[in-house]
C-alpha cells in the first residue's frame, strides 16, 4: 500500500505524517471466535485472502461500537477523555484526538487509531497496559476503516446524552419487519424462517442438512413442546399417519396434538418459573417455606390456554391493580413476590424491602427488556445508557408497595400481602370451625363461683405438695470429683466450695427413710455464698447439670446398679420441657455434651429455687435404712458450671410430677395471700391454672381438636403484589454507590428516558409500567420474548447473550430473522404457540444434528445452522424422560409441591428445623417442575444437572457434563427406582420370546428410535454377563429388585435387567434432545 | 484447525454454553492457549497461574457465627478497667447500626487473661493454649474489617467478595483460574462441623455464574461422603464396572454416528465417576490414620467434629484438592440466653477447635506441606467492645461488629511470627494497617499465583472479579 490509496477524508482535515509504512498487514487467521458471530468468521476469511474490499459490510453500531464499548470507554468517553479522544460517539470520532483525527476512512494503514491499537511508531499500544485487541476484532475496525467509516443514522449524537434519546444500538431501535431475502435452493425451504436461515448459509457458502429421520423428529419436538419423549406407540401411530397422510401431514398432526396437549403448559412453565425466580422457600438464613404453588399452577394454566404474552404480562406485573381484579389475577401478581425475603435476626426491615425492591427492578428488567439494569443501581450503566437515576425511577414503581413491620423475640420482620384462596366448601368449613373456636375460647375466660372454688383448692393442694409428701435425704457422706468441696448443712441442703472445674461428679450418700420411693427430687438453691446469689457455680450464678443416678445398695457391697428412671421433670428449664436430652442418648449434631438441666440468667432470677423431678420406672422398695448413692454429673462444660446449693428429697407419692406442674417463677406467688397479690400477679395465677383446670380439659380438648380441624382444610394461599393507596406518584430516592444508608435525590416513577415514554393514557404506576412493557413501541419485549423461545428451541439464542441485549451482549446471529419473528408475535396477538409451530414447522428445526466433522469444525456451535440441535435435557427432563420411560411418571398436573426421595441431610444446611418427608404414592412420581424448591438446599440431583436455586432471576442456565451427574444417574435412589421399573416393564410387555426382542423394547423406551442389530448385541451380551453375576449370588439379586418384583420371573433375570436398564437410562442420548 | 484445537472449542459445558464467548475469552487471555488445548479432557486439570505461585493449595477454617477477637487475640486492658461503663458516645459513628444493641451500651471488659508467646511474642487469650505453641507459625491480622453486619450476608461476603447471593465463591474462582492436581477428586471440598451449618448455606461455596464443576463439594459426616458415590443395595463394584462398560460402548457407537465430540466427555465423565467411588470412601476413612493422630488431633473416627474435619482436610490436601473449606459453626455469643454467653461458649468453642487447628499446622508442617499449603482461620467479622444485654440479658455477650476482627494465617508463603494491624483502645476502630476483606482475597490469591485484577469472567456485560473493583495485597503479610 501507498500514499496512493485514495483516501476519503473525514470532515476534519486529515495530517497524518507520511512515514514509510510496513507493518504487517496480513491479518492473523483466528478460529472463528463465536462471540463476534458472522462478523468475525467472514472477517477472519477475508483477512487471510487480503482483500477486505470484499468482506460484507461492517455496521458501525452492530460491529464496532460494541468493541469500542467494552476496551476503549474506560478512558475515552463522556466521563473521562485522555488524549482529548472521545470513541463514544460519531462526531467525537471524527473529531479526533489532540493529536488529529484518527480514522481516515478507506485506509486503515494509516489511520492512527489502528496504528495505536497494533502498538506501532512507538507508541504505547492500545487499550494501554491491557491485553492487545485479538487480530479478528482489530481486522473488523480495518474493515469498516477501509469501507469508509461510515457511521449509521442518528450516530452523530453522543451515546449517553439524554437530550437526544435516538437510539445509536440496534436493540432500542423498533424492529424493522423485512420480507425474508430470496434465496437460491427454494426446494429446501418451507417458511420465512428458512428462507433468513438459508439466505446466511449461502452466503457462508454452506448447505443444510437433509431433514431428521421421522422417529428422531418426533423425539425432538416431544420433547420440545411438552417436555416428555414419546412412547413407541406414539412414534408407531405417527409412523402409521406418515402411511396414510404423508409424512408432512403427519407430522403438522403431531405438532398440533402436542401444543394442545396440557403437558404443554407443564413443559414451558419451567423456564418462565427460573424467570421468575419461583420457589418454595423465603430464601436467607432460616430458609423458611412458603406457600406459591398457585403462581405455578397459574402459569401452567395461562400457557395452556396460550394466554397472549401482552396479558400474560400485565397480569404478573400488576393484576393487583386491575379493576376488580379475579383471584386469578391477583395470584398472577405473585411474579414480584418471588422476590427472597430475609428474616434474619437483627436485619433492618426497611433494608430488606430494599433489597426485594433492588430484586424486582432486576427482575423486570432482565426477563423484559434483556437489559442489565442492575450495573445503574450504583452508577450510570458503564456501557449502556441507562443512568442511575433511570434504575430509581423504575425502583419507584414498586415502591408503594403495602407492608407491615412486625417485631419478634430476634428481630423485626416486614411482610406483604398474603391471600387464603380457599374453595366455596372449604370457605363455608373455616367460618363454621373458626366460630365455634372463638365461642370456646370466650368460655375458657369466663370466671366462675365454682371455678373459683376450685382454684382455690389447688392453690392449697400445690402449697401442701411439698410438705406432705416429700422427705428430705440428709446426706451421711459427700464426695465430689475435680477439687470441689461438699459440705452438709443442717437443714440437709448440700453446699458446694473449692474448684469450679468443667467436669465434676458430686456423690451423695444417703439412706432411705420411706418403703416404698417411687421418685427423687434435686432443688437447686440460691445462697450468698455463690456467684450472684447461685444456684449455680459460673459466673452469672447459672448452672448445667447433665446426668443424675440413683443407686440402691443391695447389701453385697458391689456397686449398685443405675435405677431405670422414667420421667424427668422440671419447674424451670433453659432447654425447655423437653428433658429427655439430659441423658447422652440423643447427642446433637457435633461435640456437644447434652445440655441437661439449665437455667436462664439472663431472663429469669437465678435466685429463685427450682425443682426437678426424677420418677423411676418402677418403684423402689427396700426395707428403711438402705443405702442410696446419688450422683450429680457436670460432663464435658468448658467453665464450672456445676450446682452451688441443692437439697434431694423422695417421695412415695403416686403423682410426683405434680410437684413440678407449678412453674418455679410462680411458686412465690402462690405463698402470697391471695388478697396481697397484685391484679397482675393474681391474673399469672388464673391464667396458668386455665392450662391446667381438670374443669376445663373438655373446652381444651375440643379447642385443640378444632384447631387441627381447621389445619386439616388444607386452605392453600398466595403471595400477592398490593399497594397503599395513595395519590401520588410513586417516588423512590437514589441511593449513592447503590447503598442503602446513602440516600441522595428523590426521583418519581418513570421509564428509562432512552426508552419510548410512558404511554398517555396510563397512570405512573406499576399497571402503567406493566402496559409500557407490552406497548408496541417497545423495541425489547417482543424480540427478548422470541429470543427465549428460539433458544429453548435450538440451544442458543438468535442472540446468544438472550439476558443481555445492550452493547456488551453479543449480536444477533441473524438480526433480521429476529425482527421479523418479534414482528410476527405482536401482529400475531401476542399468542405463543403460534411462534412455537412456526419454529418448528420449519425445515431449519427439522433437520439432522449428525454434524460431519467438516461442519462442526466450520461451526462448532451451531450458530448458523446448518444442522439441527442437539445438546443435553435441563435437569426437569431428564427426571421427567426417566420416569416416563419406566413408566412411573405421574400424569396429574398441579396442585401443591412434592418431596420426591433424596439423601438423609440435605436439609440440614438451613439453619431451621423443617424437614423433608418424602412423597408417597404418585407424589414421589410427579414432573420435575412440583418438586419442591427450598433456595438454600434445592433438591440436589437437579443442582448436579445445572438447575438453578432460583435465588435470583435466571434467563440462561449453564450446560455442565460432569462426574457428578453420572453419579446421580448411576445411584439416586430415584434414578435406580426407575431403572427398576424399566426392568419389570419390560419383562412385563415386551414379548418373553426373546431377549433380543426385550432389549429392543427397552432401548425404544429410552431413546426412541430402533436399535440397531448391533446395539442389540451389545445390550444382550451385557445382559447375560449380569445375569451369571446376579445367578452365582441370589441375595445380591434380591436387593437389586426389592420392591419391584415381577411375578414368576427369575430374580437374577430381573436384576440382570435392571442394571442394563440403569445403564440404558444413562446413555447420552436418553439425556440429549437429537 | 487442528483435531485438538476443535476439541478445546467443542468442550462448550465446560464453561458457558457460550463457550469461548464467556469463559473461554477469560481463559484464554489468562492462559497460553496451547496448554489450554492440552488440558481440554478435564475442566478441573491444573492450569498455569499468572506468576510462580507461594502456595498450591488453601485450607480455609471458617469459624462461622463470628469469634469473639476480643477474647482471643485483641487484648484490651482498657476494656476491663472500664468495664460495665457506658461507651463514650464519640466512639461510636454517627448512625451506626447494630444487629441487636439498643439505646446506649455499656463496655465489657474480657473475663480471660492474656499472655504473650514464642520469640513473636504474640498476644494470645488462655483460652487459646494450643495455639500458643504455634505462635511462631502464625501470622496474626488484627485489622480486618468487613462492610456486613448480619451473618448470612457477611459469610456470602467473606467467601465471594459481594453481599450478593449468587456470585462465585473463592473455592470456586480458584479451581477455575488454576484446575485441580487431583485426579479423582473434586477441586473444591467443603466440611461442616458444629451446631448446624453456616447461615449463608450452600451459597458460601456456591460457583455463581461461573460452571458448576468449580462449586464446593460438601463432603458430607453421615451417609455418602459424596452424594451417591455409593451404589444402590444389590449393585457390586464389578456389576458397576459392566454397566459402565455396557452405557460407554453404546456411547462411543453414537460418537461415530452423530459426530458430537461432547459424547466424549461424557464417556469420561462415566470413568472419573467410576474411579470416585473407590477414591472418596478410602479419602474419608481415618480409621487407619495412627493412634498418635488421633492423639494429635483429637480426632474420633466416625464422630462428626471439627478434629476430624482438620485431619480429612490433611488428606485431602496430599490428595492434590486445590481449595478445602472448613465450617465450624457457634461462634455467635450473643449472650442473649444461656449457650450463648461469652464465658461459657467461647471457651466451649475453643476446646472443640483449638487443638485440631493447631495439630493441623504442625501436621502440615512435619510432612513437608505446610510451605505450599496456606492454612487461614476467621470468621465473617468480628464482636463488639460493649455488651449487648439484649432484652435486659444479665449474661455476657457480644453484638456483630464489622469494623474490626481478627483473622490469622498460616504456611503458603505468609510471613511467620508477625502480628499486623492495631485497633483502638477500646478495639473499637482499625487504626493501624486496615485490612479490608477484598485486600484479603487480593493476597490469597496472590499467594496462589494469581493476579486478582486479572482473574476475571464475564457475565452479564461484565467482567467480574473475587475482588470486584476493590482490593490491595497487603505486603506486610508475604514472607
Amino acid at each position: 500500500m501507498s500514499d496512493n490509496v485514495p483516501m476519503r477524508p473525514l470532515s476534519l482535515p486529515a495530517a497524518v505524517a507520511a512515514a514509510a509504512l510496513a507493518i504487517p498487514v496480513g491479518l492473523t487467521c483466528l478460529p472463528p471466535s463465536p462471540r463476534l458471530g458472522w462478523a468475525a468468521v467472514a472477517l477472519a476469511e477475508a483477512g487471510q485472502a487480503q482483500t477486505p474490499a470484499q468482506s460484507p459490510a461492517i455496521d458501525f453500531a452492530r460491529d464496532i461500537q460494541p468493541i469500542l464499548a467494552k476496551n476503549c470507554y474506560e478512558c475515552h468517553d463522556a466521563r473521562k477523555q485522555k488524549a482529548h479522544l472521545r470513541l463514544d460517539s460519531a462526531a467525537a470520532i471524527v473529531r479526533g484526538s489532540e493529536n488529529g483525527a484518527i480514522v481516515l476512512a478507506g485506509n486503515s494503514e494509516k489511520s492512527p487509531m489502528v496504528r495505536r491499537l497494533l502498538g506501532l511508531d512507538g507508541e504505547d499500544r492500545m487499550p494501554k497496559d491491557e491485553d492487545p485487541l485479538p487480530p479478528a476484532q482489530i481486522a473488523l475496525i480495518r474493515a469498516w476503516i477501509d469501507q469508509g467509516a461510515a457511521f449509521p443514522a442518528g450516530a452523530e449524537q453522543t451515546a449517553a446524552a439524554p437530550a437526544n434519546p435516538e437510539p445509536q444500538h440496534w436493540a432500542y431501535r423498533v424492529p424493522v419487519r423485512q420480507e425474508p431475502p430470496a434465496v437460491k435452493r427454494t426446494d429446501w425451504t418451507r417458511t420465512a424462517i428458512d428462507r433468513f436461515v438459508l439466505a446466511r448459509l449461502e452466503k457462508e457458502g454452506l448447505a443444510p442438512s437433509p431433514e431428521a429421520p421421522l422417529e428422531t423428529l418426533v423425539r425432538r419436538v416431544s420433547l420440545d413442546l411438552i417436555g416428555l419423549p414419546p412412547s413407541p406407540r406414539e412414534v408407531d401411530d405417527v409412523i402409521a399417519d406418515a402411511a396414510r397422510s404423508g409424512r408432512d401431514a403427519a407430522y403438522e398432526h403431531l405438532v398440533d396434538r402436542l401444543l394442545a396437549s396440557p403437558h404443554y403448559g407443564e413443559r414451558w412453565a419451567r423456564p418462565w418459573l427460573d424467570l421468575a425466580r419461583y420457589a418454595d422457600s423465603q430464601g436467607y438464613e432460616k430458609d423458611l417455606p412458603r406457600v406459591m404453588w398457585k403462581y405455578r399452577d397459574w402459569v401452567i394454566n395461562a400457557l395452556n390456554q396460550d394466554m397472549p404474552f401482552d396479558q400474560f404480562t400485565v397480569e404478573q406485573i400488576a393484576g393487583d391493580m386491575l379493576p376488580n381484579p379475579t383471584s386469578d389475577q391477583l395470584v398472577a401478581s405473585g411474579f414480584h413476590r418471588n422476590s427472597m425475603t430475609n428474616e434474619e435476626g437483627g436485619i433492618d426491615p426497611d433494608e430488606a424491602l430494599y433489597e426485594v425492591l433492588v430484586d424486582r427492578v432486576n427482575t423486570t428488567a432482565t426477563v423484559w427488556l434483556g437489559t442489565t439494569l442492575g450495573c445503574a443501581q450504583c452508577h450510570n450503566h458503564k456501557y449502556d445508557p441507562f443512568t442511575q437515576k433511570d434504575y430509581y425511577r423504575m425502583m419507584a414503581f414498586f415502591q408503594n408497595t403495602d407492608y407491615q413491620s412486625r417485631t419478634f423475640s430476634d428481630g423485626t420482620r416486614f411482610s406483604e400481602a398474603i391471600i387464603d384462596l380457599p374453595t366455596p366448601d372449604q370457605e363455608t368449613k373455616r367460618k363454621a370451625i373458626q366460630a365455634e373456636i372463638d365461642k370456646l375460647n370466650d368460655q375458657m375466660k369466663v370466671t366462675t363461683p365454682a371455678f373459683e372454688r376450685e382454684q382455690a383448692d389447688w392453690e392449697q393442694a400445690a402449697k401442701a405438695e411439698a410438705s406432705l409428701h416429700w422427705v428430705t435425704l440428709a446426706p451421711k457422706q459427700l464426695e465430689a470429683t475435680g477439687g470441689v468441696q461438699l459440705t452438709a448443712m443442717a437443714d440437709g441442703s448440700v453446699i458446694a466450695s473449692g474448684a469450679s472445674p468443667g467436669d465434676t461428679t458430686y456423690t451423695v450418700h444417703a439412706v432411705t427413710t420411706l418403703p416404698r420411693i417411687t421418685a427423687i427430687r434435686l432443688e437447686a438453691l440460691p445462697d450468698p455464698s455463690l456467684p450472684k446469689g447461685g444456684p449455680g457455680r459460673d459466673i452469672y450464678g447459672n448452672f448445667q447439670m447433665n446426668g443424675f443416678e440413683v443407686g440402691a445398695s443391695t447389701g453385697s457391697g458391689q456397686a449398685p446398679d443405675p435405677l431405670a428412671i422414667s420421667a424427668i421433670r422440671a419447674d424451670d428449664s433453659a432447654g425447655g420441657a423437653n428433658l429427655d436430652t439430659f441423658f447422652p442418648k440423643m447427642l446433637p449434631r457435633g461435640a456437644h455434651a447434652p445440655r441437661g438441666w439449665q437455667i436462664d440468667a439472663s431472663r429469669e432470677d437465678p435466685r429463685r429455687p427450682r425443682q426437678i423431678v426424677f420418677t423411676f420406672d418402677k418403684p423402689l422398695a427396700v426395707p428403711i435404712g438402705t443405702p442410696l448413692t446419688i450422683r450429680l454429673k457436670h460432663q464435658a462444660a468448658a467453665v464450672g458450671q456445676a450446682i452451688g446449693r441443692f437439697t434431694l428429697s423422695a417421695t412415695a407419692s403416686a403423682t410426683p410430677e405434680r410437684i413440678v406442674q407449678l412453674p418455679a417463677r410462680l411458686r412465690p406467688i402462690l405463698a402470697i395471700p391471695v388478697a396481697q397479690r397484685t391484679e397482675q400477679q393474681q391474673k399469672d395465677v388464673t391464667a396458668f391454672y386455665r392450662t391446667i383446670a381438670p374443669s376445663l380439659k373438655p373446652t381444651r380438648d375440643q379447642i385443640a381438636d378444632l384447631q387441627k380441624q381447621l389445619r386439616a382444610l388444607g386452605i392453600p394461599t398466595a403471595l400477592v403484589m398490593h399497594d397503599k393507596t395513595s395519590y401520588e406518584r410513586p417516588s423512590a430516592y437514589v441511593r449513592r454507590r447503590g447503598a442503602f444508608l446513602d440516600k441522595g435525590e428523590l426521583v418519581y416513577a418513570d421509564v428509562p428516558a432512552i426508552l419510548h415514554s410512558l404511554p398517555d393514557d396510563q397512570m405512573p404506576n406499576r399497571l402503567g409500567l406493566a402496559r409500557w412493557l407490552v406497548d408496541e413501541r417497545n423495541p425489547l419485549t417482543a424480540r427478548v420474548t422470541v429470543n427465549r423461545a428460539w433458544e429453548q428451541f435450538f440451544g442458543r439464542g438468535i442472540v446468544e447473550t438472550s439476558e443481555d441485549f445492550g452493547t456488551q451482549g453479543s449480536p444477533p446471529s441473524h438480526p433480521e430473522l429476529l425482527d421479523w419473528l418479534a414482528t410476527d408475535l405482536v401482529r400475531g396477538g401476542w399468542h405463543m404457540k403460534p411462534v412455537h409451530k412456526a419454529i418448528v414447522m420449519s425445515a431449519t428445526y427439522r433437520q439432522s444434528s449428525v454434524g460431519t466433522t467438516a461442519s462442526v469444525e466450520r461451526d462448532p456451535y451451531n450458530r448458523l445452522l446448518a444442522r439441527g440441535p442437539r445438546f443435553r435435557l435441563e435437569a426437569e427432563m431428564v427426571r421427567d424422560g426417566v420416569l416416563a420411560a419406566s413408566g412411573l411418571l405421574s400424569q396429574k398436573i398441579g396442585g401443591p409441591s412434592v418431596y420426591p426421595p433424596q439423601p438423609d441431610g440435605i436439609w440440614d444446611i438451613p439453619y431451621s428445623s423443617e424437614k423433608w418427608m418424602p412423597s408417597d404414592g404418585e407424589d414421589r412420581y410427579r414432573r420435575g417442575l412440583y418438586v419442591f424448591i427450598r433456595r438454600s438446599a434445592a433438591y440436589p440431583s437437579f443442582m448436579t444437572f445445572d438447575a438453578t436455586s432460583r435465588e435470583h432471576t435466571t434467563v440462561r442456565r449453564v450446560r455442565t457434563n460432569t462426574p457428578l451427574q453420572a453419579l446421580v444417574a448411576l445411584n439416586d435412589e430415584a434414578f435406580f427406582e426407575a431403572a427398576q421399573a424399566l426392568a419389570a416393564r419390560v419383562l412385563r410387555e415386551a414379548p418373553a420370546t426373546s431377549n433380543d426382542a426385550r432389549a429392543t423394547y427397552a432401548f425404544r423406551l429410552v431413546a426412541t428410535r430402533m436399535p440397531s442389530t448391533t446395539e442389540v448385541g451389545r445390550i444382550c451380551a451385557a445382559l447375560d454377563k449380569q445375569l451369571q453375576r446376579f445367578r452365582s449370588d441370589p441375595a445380591a439379586a434380591a436387593k437389586a429388585i426389592k420392591g419391584k418384583e415381577v411375578q414368576g420371573v427369575d430374580p437374577a433375570e430381573q436384576a440382570a435387567w435392571t442394571l442394563v436398564a440403569n445403564a440404558l437410562l444413562n446413555l447420552d442420548e436418553t439425556l440429549t434432545k437429537e | 484447525m487442528d483435531v485438538r484445537t476443535l476439541r478445546a472449542i467443542t468442550r462448550r459445558h465446560f464453561f458457558r454454553q457460550s463457550g469461548f464467548g464467556i469463559g473461554g475469552l477469560a481463559l484464554t487471555s489468562l492462559f497460553d492457549q496451547r496448554l489450554f488445548a492440552q488440558n481440554v479432557e478435564n475442566p478441573l486439570a491444573p492450569k498455569a497461574p499468572h506468576f510462580a505461585p507461594k502456595a498450591k493449595n488453601i485450607i480455609y477454617l471458617f469459624m462461622a457465627g463470628a469469634p469473639s477477637q476480643l477474647d482471643l487475640f485483641d487484648n484490651k486492658p482498657t476494656l476491663q478497667t472500664h468495664d460495665g461503663q457506658e461507651i463514650p458516645a464519640e466512639f461510636i459513628p454517627k448512625g451506626e447500626r447494630f444487629a441487636f444493641i439498643k439505646g446506649t451500651p455499656r463496655l465489657l471488659g474480657s473475663p480471660f487473661t492474656f499472655k504473650r508467646h514464642g520469640q513473636s511474642g504474640a498476644e494470645l487469650s488462655e483460652l487459646l493454649p494450643h495455639l500458643a505453641t504455634i505462635a511462631d507459625e502464625i501470622a496474626i491480622v488484627k485489622s480486618v474489617h468487613t462492610t456486613q453486619f448480619n451473618h448470612a450476608p457477611g459469610q456470602i461476603f467473606m467467601n465471594t467478595g459481594s453481599q450478593v447471593f449468587g456470585r462465585p465463591s473463592m473455592g470456586a474462582w480458584l479451581t477455575y483460574g488454576l484446575g485441580s492436581e487431583s485426579r479423582d477428586l473434586p477441586g473444591f471440598v467443603v466440611l461442616l462441623s458444629g451446631e448446624n451449618a453456616p447461615d449463608g448455606g450452600k451459597s458460601c461455596w456456591g460457583s455463581g455464574f461461573l460452571p458448576t464443576v468449580y462449586q464446593g463439594v460438601e463432603f458430607r459426616s453421615k451417609g455418602d461422603p459424596v452424594l451417591f458415590v455409593s451404589n444402590p443395595d444389590g449393585v457390586s463394584r464389578e456389576a458397576r464396572r459392566d454397566s459402565i462398560d455396557l452405557v460407554d460402548d453404546l456411547n462411543r457407537a453414537h460418537r461415530t454416528d452423530v459426530g458430537d465430540p461432547e459424547i466424549d466427555t461424557r464417556i469420561a465423565s462415566y470413568e472419573m465417576a467410576y474411579r470416585m467411588q473407590s477414591s472418596v470412601p478410602e479419602l474419608t476413612d481415618i480409621s487407619r490414620e495412627p493412634a498418635s493422630m488421633h492423639e494429635m488431633y483429637g480426632t474420633e473416627p466416625g464422630k462428626v467434629s471439627f478434629a476430624n474435619n482438620c485431619l480429612l482436610a490433611r488428606r485431602l490436601v496430599e490428595r492434590g484438592v486445590r481449595f478445602v473449606q472448613l465450617y465450624h459453626r457457634g461462634w455467635d455469643t450473643h449472650g442473649a440466653s444461656v449457650g450463648t454467653d461469652i464465658a461459657t461458649k467461647v471457651p466451649e468453642l475453643c476446646l472443640e477447635t483449638d487443638r485440631a487447628a493447631t495439630a493441623l499446622v504442625r501436621d502440615l508442617k512435619q510432612r513437608g506441606l505446610l510451605d505450599s499449603t496456606l492454612v487461614i482461620w476467621g470468621g465473617e467479622f468480628g464482636r463488639t467492645p460493649m455488651n449487648e444485654a439484649r432484652g435486659g440479658s444479665r449474661l455476657m455477650g457480644r453484638d456483630h461488629h464489622p469494623r474490626a476482627f481478627t483473622v490469622w494465617m498460616a504456611g503458603g508463603g505468609i510471613k511467620p511470627g508477625i502480628t499486623i494491624g492495631k485497633t483502638d483502645d477500646l478495639g473499637y476502630n482499625v487504626v493501624e494497617d486496615p485490612v479490608e476483606v477484598h485486600d484479603l482475597h487480593a493476597t490469597i490469591l496472590q499467594l496462589m499465583g494469581l493476579d486478582h485484577t486479572k482473574l476475571t469472567y464475564k457475565f452479564q456485560g461484565r467482567e467480574f472479579r473475587l475482588t470486584d473493583v476493590h482490593g490491595n495485597v497487603v505486603p506486610k503479610l508475604l514472607a
